[in-house]
C-alpha cells in the first residue's frame, strides 16, 4: 500500500517542487517542499499541470483521484495570492521533533499532510494533526486555523497495520449451554488453542478436563482408581466398542455389569461439567465383590484401591476378551500386561528352572536400601521362595530373579506400602520417601532379546531429542552400523510421522484391536523403546490403608495435571506431582501409572 | 518526694501548693500557720519583711508607702524566675491579699494606686477566684509597665484572662481596645520568648492575627506558622482561611515561597499563587514551585509576570503540565528495577494456593479475561509494557492484537482503554500505540481508544490538546458506547483544568433529550471532574436541569447518581456559602432523588474539611432505619469519610463510629461502610482497618463482601502489601466459584500491586497538607460506583474504574540537579514526626534508614536529607526535588 502512495506523492513533489534555487541545500527533507518562488514558477508550472493528469490517472490508485484532480483549482489559490506567506512549524511525531517545516498557506492542508508523509512514513488519510480546537482537516484554510509562525504541531499516527478481528470470532465460555462447556471445547480445535493458551496463564477459559466424582461415603478408593484408569483413552475406546463385540460366553452376569456400568461412568464423565455421582456403578461394583460392601459403624469402609484397582481391571480383561477368545485379543492385557520371565534358581541344590508369568502390574518393594523407583522395581523382581525341591527332597529356598519380557502399553507401578504387622494385627503403612520420575526408563530390567529389540528405537529417539535440542547426532554416522539408514533418513518426516502415529493412537474412535496389533507387535512401524511418561498417580493420605484418604492425579492429554479429589477437579503443576513420594504425612504416591513412548522406524 | 526535710528546700510543699493554689487561697491561713513551723530562717525573714511591707502601705505616709510598695515589687520581680512553684512572696502575701484590695479601693488615684495594682494584678495570679479575672482588671489599671518582668507564668495566665474577657465584652458588644494593647504586649513577649504557639492561641481568640506578622523573626517564623497551619484543619470557617491567609503572609515575608505556595495551594487563591512568581526572582526555584503545582494536579498557565522569559516560561509551563513526568516515573522504575512487565498471574500468585482453588471447573472466561485487563494495567500503569496488550503484533503466537479480542463486547473498551494507561502520562507514546484502534470498525474498541486517549493524558497539558483534537468529533457520533468513551476520556484528561470550549461542548449533551440516559450520566460526571471545585454556575444549571427533565423510571437507574455527583463534585471542598443556592434547588427535585442529591452536595462540599458538625449531621443521616428503596444513605457513609479524612485524629474518630454504624446500620447503610473505610485509608493500610476489611470480606451479604474487597485493594493501593496480598489470594480460592467476587478480589489485587508498587492513591501530598481536587474526584467517583457494584461496574461499565487514574501518583521522592537531571543523593527516609508546638529544633522523622535517591515513600513516611553537600529547593521532600550544591559545603 505504501508504495503506491509513494507514487502519488512523489508526482505531487514533483509539481510544488519544480525548480529550486541553485545551491539550496538538498539534504534537508524538509526543504525540498518548500515552493519555488512566485517569479519563477508560472512557466514550469502551467507546464506540469498539463503533463500531469495523464500521468497521475494512470498511476494514482481510486481513492486518491478526486484529490489530485481538485489540485488544478489549488493552482488557482496559488496564483491568486499576490503575498506570499510562509509559516516555518516545527511537528512533533512520537517521540521525534521535525524543526522548520514551511507551511505555504496557500495551499491546503492536503498538501501539508504529504510533506508529512514524505517525513515520517505516516499515509495522510492515517494523519492527525491536532491544532487549537480540532484536527486539521485536510481542505481546511490556513487562515481559519490560526496557525502561529514557529508553533509546534503534534501529529499522531503511525503507518502500522490495523486491529482487525480475528477471523474466527471467539467463543466464550459464557456462550455455550452450561452443559457443553466441558466436553465441546475439547472438539473445537480454535477453542483448544484458546484452551492452552489461557490455560498457560491459570485463566483458563473453561476447565478442558473432564468432571470429578461424588464422594459417596468412602469411596474415593473406587474415585480415583476410576479416574486413573478413565485416563488410558484405548481402554475407553475398548470399552465403547464392548456392547458391539456383545456379551461372550464365559463372562458371568456381574462382570458383564460391571464393564456396562463402567463404561456408562466413563461416558458419563466426559459429557458433564459438574461432578458425576457414580452410584450405579458402585452398586455393581459391590456386587460383584462383596468384600467391598464391608459395613464399620454402619458406614461402608474404606478400602484398598490396590485391590479396587487389581479387581476392576481383572473383570475388565475377563469381559474385553474378544470373542475369537484368542490371547492375543485381550484387550486389557495389550495394554496392561507386563510378562515376565523368571529363573529360578535353588544355590543349595544347583537346580535352575525358568516360568513365564504375565501381571498387571510390577510392585515397588520399599526396604531400608530403596529411594528410588528404579531400586525399589528390581527389588520387586528378586525373590526369594520356598518350595520342594525334587533334587533334595525337601523344601529348599530358591532365589527367583525376574526379568521383562514384553512390555505394555501402559506400566501400572505399585508401591508395596502396606503390610500386615503382626504384632499389633493391623495393616501398617511404609511412610518412606520413594522418588519417582515424570520419565522412567525401564531398560535394565528387561530380558536380553527384549532388550536387542529395544535397541534400535533408543537410539533413535536418542537421535530425535538429540536433533531437538539442537546437537547434531554424530554417533549414529560414527556407529556406521544397521541405524545407518535411519539416521540418514530426513529426520522431520519421521518425526512428524511418529507424533502423528502418537497422536492416532489417542484418538477415541480408533478400534482398539488397530491398538493391540500396535502395542505388541512392530509391524505397523511403531515401537516400544523402553521409556516410560508418568501419566497418573493415585495417592494414598494418612497411616493405614483402610482409612485416610485416595486422591487421583491424572495428566491431560494437553500436558496439565489435574488433581480429582473426588468431586473437585483442580489444575496442578508438575513439579507439584513429583513432590508426591512420601516421607511426610502428605499424599503419597501409591500405584502410579506409565504410558510408553514409541518411536516410529 | 525527698523524704529527708531539707531547710532550704521547701519545694515539694511549694509544688502541692500550686497544684491546689485556687482551692487553697480560700483557707490559706489554716495552711500557712501548719507551715509556720517548717520555714527556714530566711523563709521567715521574707515573710517578716512582707508582713512589713503591707503594714507600711497601709501608712498614711505616701513616701513610706511608695517605698514599701517598690520593695514589694523588687521581692516578686525577684522570684518570678521559678514556674514550678508558685514564689515564696506570693505566697507569704496570700493572707494579706484582701488587705491590700481594700487598700487599693480605697486609694485615690495616683502613680501609687497603679503601683499597688500591678502588685495586686500579680498577687491575683494565685488568688484571684476563677472566672473573676482580677488580674487582668488591676492589670489594666496598673501602670502598664514592661509585662514580662513578672514571668511567663503571670503573663500565661493574663492571656487566658484577655481570652475570657474578649468574649465577654464582644457580646456586649464593648469596646476592647485597652485590651488589644495588653494583648500586643503579650505577643510580643511570647514571640520572644519562644511562647509563639500561645501568640497565636491568644491572637485567635482575640481574633487579631494581623498582628503576628509584626512580631516574626527569622528565628520564630517556622515553629508560628508550623502552628498556624497545622492548628487551621480544627478551625472552624471562614477563620481556618484566615489562619492561613496569615501564614502565607509571614512565609512571603521570610522568602519561604515553597511553603507560602503551599498554604496558596491549599486556599486555592491563584493570585497567591501568582504572587509566589512575581515575589521570586531565583528561576530555579521556580521551576521547584513548578513541580509542586504538578503534583497538586491542577491547571496553572504562567504568564510574563509570573515569568519574563519566554523560554524559560517554555520550560516551566513544561514543568507544570507534567510531561516530564513519565520520564521521573521511569527513572525510579529503573532505578528500582521493576521494570520487567508483569503479568496478571504474577500478581494472583495462584501457585502459593494449595490445591483447587486456582481455576475451578465453574470459570467464567470473559469476566476473568477483563479482571485480567484491569490487573494488567494497574499493574503495569505508566511502564509503558506489558505482557498482554503492548507486544509487538508481529510475535509469532499474535497474542497482542488477539488480548483485545478475547474480551466481550464491551470488555473491548476497557481492553483498548487499558493501553492508555500502561502508557500512563506518555502522550507520545500513548497517542502512536492507541492510534491503531482508532481505525477499528468495532465500536467498543473505537470507544476503549478513545477513553484510552483520555487516560493517557491525565494529568498532562499540552499546548497542542491532543485529547481535545481527538476526542471531540466523536462526543456527538451516533453510537453511545462511542460517545460515552469519547466523553469520559475528556473528563479524566480535563479534569481541574475548567475549559470553556468542553463545557459548551458537554454541556448541550445533558439538555438532549434524544441522549440516553448513560451518556447524559457521563456528561455530567465529565462537566463535574472538569469544573471539580470551581462551583461554576453555569454548568451546575445544566446538570439541575438535566436531573429535572429525568422521568421517573429514569431516576430509579443505577447511573442516575452520576448527575448529583457530577453537581457534588463541583463544589469540592467549597462549604457551605457556594453550595447553598444549588442545595436549595436540590429540594425542589423529585423525591426519588432529592436526599441524595442532598447528601452527594453535602458530602462533597464539605470534603476534607474535617467539620466535625457535617460529619454528625450524616452521621445522624445513618441512624434513620428507612423503610426500604431509598438509597441516600450510602454517599451519606461516604461522606462521613470524605469530610474526615483530612487529619488523623478526625480520621480515627470516623473509623471507630463507622464500626458503630456497620453494627446497628440498616443492610444498605452496612454495604457503604467497607467502601468508607477504603476512601480513609486510602493507599494506607492500616491493620485495625485490614482487620475489619478482611472480616467484612466474608459477610454473608455478598454486596457487603464485594465492597470490602474492593477497599482492601484501595487501602493497600500501590503498596505491595504483602498482607493483604495473602488475604485477597485466598479470597480467591474461597470465591472461586462466584464469578462477581472473584472479579471484585482480582481487581483488589490489581490495586495492591498498582504500577507495582511505586505509586499511590493518596489525594493528601505535601506532608498529607494539600488535598487534590481532581484525585479525590476520581476515588469519590469510583466508590460511588461501587454504592451499586452490580449494575456498574459489574455490569457493562466495568471501565468506570479508570476514573481511578486521576488519583494516580508516584510515590517517589526524586532529586534532580539544576538542569532537572536526576541525581542520586543519600536520603534519610523515616516516619514522620508531629513536630508541631514543640519548642527547639526537634528530629521530624524517627525510625529512619539510609537510601540513596530516587526512594519511595509510604504513607506516613517523611524524608530528609543524609549529606550537606546539597540543598534542597523544597522543605517538603516529596516528589521531584530540585537540589542546589551547598555553596559551604567542604569534603572531609
Amino acid at each position: 500500500m505504501g508504495k503506491k502512495y509513494e507514487n502519488v506523492f512523489e508526482l505531487l513533489i514533483e509539481t510544488t517542487v519544480y525548480k529550486k534555487k541553485p545551491g539550496r541545500n538538498r539534504h534537508d527533507p524538509t526543504q525540498r517542499f518548500v515552493n519555488p518562488a512566485p517569479s519563477k514558477r508560472k512557466e514550469p508550472l502551467t507546464y506540469d499541470i498539463s503533463r500531469r493528469p495523464s500521468n497521475s490517472v494512470e498511476e494514482e490508485p481510486k481513492r486518491n483521484k478526486n484529490k489530485l484532480v481538485s489540485l488544478p483549482s489549488l493552482q488557482a489559490i496559488k496564483q491568486e495570492a499576490s503575498q506570499f506567506k510562509m509559516l516555518t512549524v516545527s511537528v512533533k511525531w512520537q517521540k521525534k521533533v521535525f524543526e522548520g517545516i514551511e507551511i505555504d498557506v496557500s495551499l491546503p492542508p492536503y498538501v501539508f499532510k504529504a510533506q508529512l508523509y514524505d517525513l515520517t512514513g505516516v499515509p495522510p488519510e492515517r494523519q492527525k494533526i491536532m491544532v487549537k480546537g480540532g484536527l486539521l482537516k485536510d481542505d481546511a484554510d490556513w487562515s481559519s486555523i490560526g496557525v502561529k509562525d514557529g508553533q509546534k504541531l503534534m501529529m499522531m499516527g503511525t503507518a502500522d497495520e490495523i486491529v482487525k478481528a480475528p477471523e474466527k470470532a471467539i467463543v466464550f465460555a459464557e456462550d455455550l449451554p452450561e452443559e457443553e462447556q466441558a466436553t465441546n471445547l475439547n472438539k473445537l480445535p480454535r477453542l483448544v488453542a484458546v484452551l492452552q493458551y489461557t490455560s498457560r496463564h491459570t485463566l483458563s477459559v473453561c476447565s478442558g478436563y473432564s468432571a470429578g466424582l461424588v464422594n459417596l461415603g468412602n469411596t474415593c478408593y473406587m474415585n480415583s482408581t476410576v479416574q486413573c484408569l478413565k485416563s488410558v483413552p484405548e481402554l475407553k475406546s475398548a470399552l465403547s466398542n464392548y456392547s458391539l463385540a456383545g456379551r461372550s460366553n464365559d463372562v458371568d452376569q456381574t462382570s458383564h455389569m460391571l464393564t456396562v456400568a463402567t463404561r456408562e461412568l466413563f461416558g458419563d464423565l466426559d459429557r458433564s461439567v459438574n461432578a458425576v455421582s457414580p452410584t450405579q456403578f458402585w452398586m455393581v461394583l459391590r456386587k460383584k465383590f462383596p468384600q467391598f460392601s464391608q459395613l464399620q459403624n454402619g458406614m461402608h469402609m474404606q478400602q484398598d484401591a490396590e485391590e479396587c484397582w487389581t479387581q476392576l481391571l481383572y473383570t475388565l480383561s475377563q469381559s474385553l476378551k474378544a470373542p475369537t477368545s484368542s490371547e492375543d485379543s485381550d484387550a486389557v492385557k495389550a495394554l496392561f500386561g507386563v510378562n515376565l520371565r523368571s529363573r529360578v534358581h535353588c544355590q543349595e541344590s544347583g537346580e535352575e528352572s525358568s516360568e513365564t508369568e504375565s501381571v498387571y502390574s510390577l510392585k515397588c518393594h520399599i526396604s531400608h536400601e530403596v529411594n528410588h523407583l528404579h531400586e525399589g522395581l528390581k527389588h520387586g523382581l528378586k525373590g526369594e521362595l520356598e518350595k520342594t525341591s525334587p533334587a533334595l527332597g525337601r523344601t529348599a529356598v530358591y532365589l527367583k530373579e525376574s526379568l521383562i519380557d514384553s512390555l505394555p502399553r501402559y506400566l501400572t507401578v505399585q508401591f508395596v506400602r502396606f503390610f500386615w504387622k503382626r504384632e499389633t494385627n493391623q495393616k501398617a503403612k511404609i511412610l518412606r520417601k520413594v522418588d519417582y520420575p515424570l520419565e522412567l526408563d525401564i531398560y535394565d530390567l528387561c530380558s536380553e532379546e527384549l532388550r536387542k529389540k529395544l535397541e534400535a528405537p533408543r537410539q533413535k529417539l536418542r537421535d530425535e531429542e538429540g536433533k531437538k535440542l539442537g546437537l547434531q547426532t554424530k554417533s549414529s554416522s560414527k556407529d556406521g552400523d544397521v541405524k545407518m539408514t535411519d539416521a540418514e533418513a530426513p529426520s522431520n518426516e519421521s518425526g512428524e510421522s511418529s507424533t502423528a502415529a502418537q497422536q492416532e493412537g489417542t484418538v477415541s474412535k480408533t478400534p482398539f484391536t488397530w491398538m493391540i496389533v500396535c502395542a505388541s507387535s512392530s509391524e505397523k512401524g511403531t515401537h516400544m523403546t523402553g521409556i516410560y511418561d508418568l501419566v497418573s498417580v493415585l495417592t494414598h493420605k494418612g497411616r493405614s490403608a483402610d482409612s485416610g484418604h485416595y486422591v487421583a492425579w491424572v495428566k491431560q492429554e494437553s500436558g496439565k495435571w489435574i488433581q480429582y479429589d473426588d468431586s473437585y477437579p483442580s489444575v496442578q503443576r508438575e513439579e507439584d506431582i513429583t513432590k508426591l513420594s512420601g516421607g511426610g504425612d502428605w499424599h503419597m504416591a501409591y500405584i502410579i501409572m506409565y504410558k510408553a513412548r514409541f518411536v516410529s522406524m | 518526694m525527698a523524704p529527708v526535710p531539707d531547710p532550704n528546700n521547701v519545694g515539694g510543699g511549694a509544688k502541692r501548693d500550686e497544684a491546689t493554689t485556687k482551692v487553697a487561697s480560700k483557707d490559706p491561713k489554716k495552711k500557712d500557720d501548719k507551715k509556720e513551723d517548717d520555714l527556714s530562717e530566711e523563709d521567715l525573714e521574707l515573710k517578716q519583711n512582707l508582713e512589713l511591707y503591707v503594714e507600711r502601705v497601709q501608712d498614711p505616709n505616701p513616701e513610706l508607702q511608695k517605698a514599701a510598695l517598690e520593695s514589694m515589687r523588687q521581692e516578686i520581680r525577684a522570684s518570678t524566675s521559678s514556674m514550678t512553684s508558685v514564689p515564696k512572696p506570693l505566697k507569704f502575701l496570700r493572707p494579706h491579699y484582701g488587705t491590700l484590695k481594700e487598700l487599693h479601693k480605697n486609694m485615690a488615684d495616683s502613680d501609687l494606686k497603679k503601683l499597688l495594682a500591678d502588685i495586686l494584678s500579680v498577687l491575683a495570679l494565685t488568688m484571684s477566684a476563677e472566672g473573676e479575672r482580677e488580674s487582668l482588671g488591676y492589670r489594666l489599671t496598673g501602670s502598664g509597665g514592661d509585662i514580662g518582668s513578672w514571668g511567663h507564668e503571670y503573663v500565661r495566665n493574663l492571656a487566658g484572662e484577655i481570652a475570657e474577657e474578649y468574649t465577654m465584652r464582644q457580646s456586649e458588644e464593648a469596646s476592647v481596645e485597652d485590651l488589644m494593647d495588653l494583648v500586643k504586649q503579650i505577643v510580643a513577649f511570647h514571640m520572644k520568648h519562644n511562647a509563639e504557639t500561645e501568640a497565636v492561641d491568644l491572637l485567635m481568640d482575640v481574633e487579631d492575627l494581623d498582628l503576628l506578622l509584626a512580631h516574626v523573626d527569622r528565628t520564630n517564623f517556622r515553629r508560628t506558622c508550623n502552628y498556624l497551619t497545622s492548628s487551621a484543619k480544627f478551625l472552624p470557617g471562614p477563620d481556618d482561611m484566615l489562619v492561613l491567609d496569615i501564614a502565607y503572609m509571614i512565609y512571603m515575608k521570610f522568602e519561604e515561597y515553597p511553603n507560602a505556595l503551599q498554604v496558596a495551594l491549599f486556599l486555592d487563591n491563584m493570585q497567591y499563587v501568582k504572587q509566589v512568581f512575581t515575589s521570586c526572582s531565583d528561576l530555579l526555584r521556580k521551576k521547584q514551585f513548578c513541580y509542586m503545582i504538578s503534583r497538586h494536579g491542577i491547571t496553572v498557565e504562567l504568564d510574563s509576570e509570573m515569568v519574563a522569559d519566554k523560554d524559560d516560561r517554555d520550560m516551566l509551563q513544561d514543568i507544570v503540565n507534567n510531561t516530564k513526568l513519565s520520564e521521573g516515573y521511569l527513572t525510579l522504575a529503573r532505578d528500582i528495577e521493576v521494570m520487567e512487565a508483569k503479568t496478571p498471574e504474577d500478581i494472583y500468585k495462584a501457585h502459593l494456593l494449595d490445591g483447587r482453588a486456582s481455576s475451578g471447573p465453574s470459570v467464567d472466561s470473559a469476566r476473568q479475561n477483563l479482571a485480567a485487563t484491569f490487573v494488567n494495567a494497574f499493574v503495569n500503569a505508566g511502564f509503558g509494557q506489558d505482557k498482554l496488550m503492548t507486544v509487538p503484533s508481529d510475535a509469532a503466537s499474535g497474542t497482542a492484537g488477539n488480548w483485545l479480542f478475547k474480551n466481550k463486547e464491551h470488555g473491548k473498551t476497557s481492553a483498548a482503554a487499558s493501553l492508555g494507561m500502561i502508557l500512563l502520562w506518555d502522550v507520545d507514546a500513548g497517542l502512536t500505540q492507541l492510534d491503531k484502534y482508532f481505525h477499528s470498525t468495532d465500536n467498543p474498541v473505537l470507544a476503549g481508544a478513545l477513553l484510552g486517549v483520555g487516560i493517557n493524558n491525565c494529568g498532562i497539558k499540552s499546548d497542542c490538546d491532543p485529547a481535545l483534537a481527538l476526542l471531540g468529533e466523536y462526543i456527538d457520533n451516533e453510537d453511545s458506547s462511542v460517545r460515552i468513551g469519547a466523553i469520559m476520556g475528556l473528563g479524566i484528561a480535563y479534569a481541574g483544568s475548567q475549559n470553556d470550549q468542553l463545557r459548551s461542548s458537554l454541556s448541550p449533551i445533558l439538555n438532549d433529550a434524544k441522549a440516553p440516559l448513560d451518556v447524559i450520566a457521563f456528561a455530567a460526571l465529565s462537566l463535574g471532574m472538569i469544573y471539580v471545585g470551581s462551583c461554576n454556575e453555569e454548568v451546575a444549571q445544566s446538570i439541575i436541569f438535566a436531573l429535572m427533565d429525568r422521568s421517573e423510571a429514569q431516576l430509579g437507574d443505577a447511573l442516575t447518581r452520576f448527575l448529583p455527583l457530577g453537581l457534588g463534585l463541583l463544589y469540592l471542598g467549597k462549604q457551605q456559602e457556594s453550595v447553598e443556592a444549588t442545595a436549595e434547588v436540590s429540594k425542589t427535585f423529585n423525591e426519588k432523588i432529592r436526599k441524595y442529591c442532598d447528601m452527594t452536595l453535602l458530602s462533597c462540599a464539605y470534603a476534607g474539611t474535617g467539620n466535625v458538625l457535617k460529619v454528625q449531621d450524616l452521621l445522624a443521616q445513618c441512624g434513620e432505619h428507612l423503610e426500604k428503596g431509598d438509597i441516600h444513605q450510602g454517599p451519606a457513609v461516604l461522606g462521613i469519610a470524605m469530610v474526615a479524612m483530612s487529619e488523623e485524629l478526625g480520621l480515627d474518630m470516623a473509623i471507630r463510629s463507622l464500626e458503630r454504624v456497620l453494627q446497628y446500620g440498616e443492610q444498605n447503610i452496612r454495604r457503604a461502610v467497607p467502601l468508607a473505610l477504603g476512601l480513609l485509608c486510602i493507599s494506607n493500610p492500616k491493620v485495625n482497618v485490614m482487620d475489619t476489611l478482611s472480616r467484612l470480606s466474608h459477610d454473608t451479604d455478598s454486596e457487603v463482601a464485594m465492597a470490602a474487597i474492593i477497599s482492601l485493594g484501595l487501602i493497600g493501593a500501590g503498596t505491595n502489601n504483602a498482607r493483604i496480598a495473602g488475604m485477597l489470594r485466598n479470597l480467591s480460592s474461597y470465591y472461586y466459584k462466584d464469578a462477581s467476587l472473584l472479579f471484585c478480589v482480582r481487581i483488589a489485587q490489581g490495586f495492591v500491586h498498582m504500577g507495582k508498587g511505586l505509586l499511590t492513591l493518596s489525594p493528601f501530598h505535601s506532608e498529607r497538607l494539600l488535598l487534590s481536587p481532581t484525585a479525590l474526584a476520581g476515588i469519590v467517583t469510583l466508590l460511588h460506583a461501587c454504592l451499586d457494584m452490580k449494575s456498574i461496574i459489574l455490569g457493562k461499565y466495568h471501565y468506570v474504574l479508570y476514573f481511578i487514574v486521576l488519583a494516580m501518583q508516584p510515590r517517589m521522592m526524586l532529586t534532580v540537579d539544576e538542569n532537572l537531571k536526576p541525581i542520586s543523593v543519600p536520603v534519610r527516609v523515616g516516619q514522620a514526626v508531629d513536630v508541631v508546638g514543640q519548642a527547639g529544633r526537634p528530629k521530624t522523622i524517627t525510625g529512619f534508614q539510609t537510601h540513596s535517591t530516587p526512594v519511595l515513600l509510604a504513607a506516613g513516611e517523611r524524608a530528609e536529607l543524609a549529606t550537606d553537600k546539597y540543598i534542597p529547593l523544597s522543605p517538603i521532600l516529596e516528589g521531584f526535588i530540585i537540589l542546589k550544591e551547598n555553596p559551604d559545603y567542604r569534603e572531609e
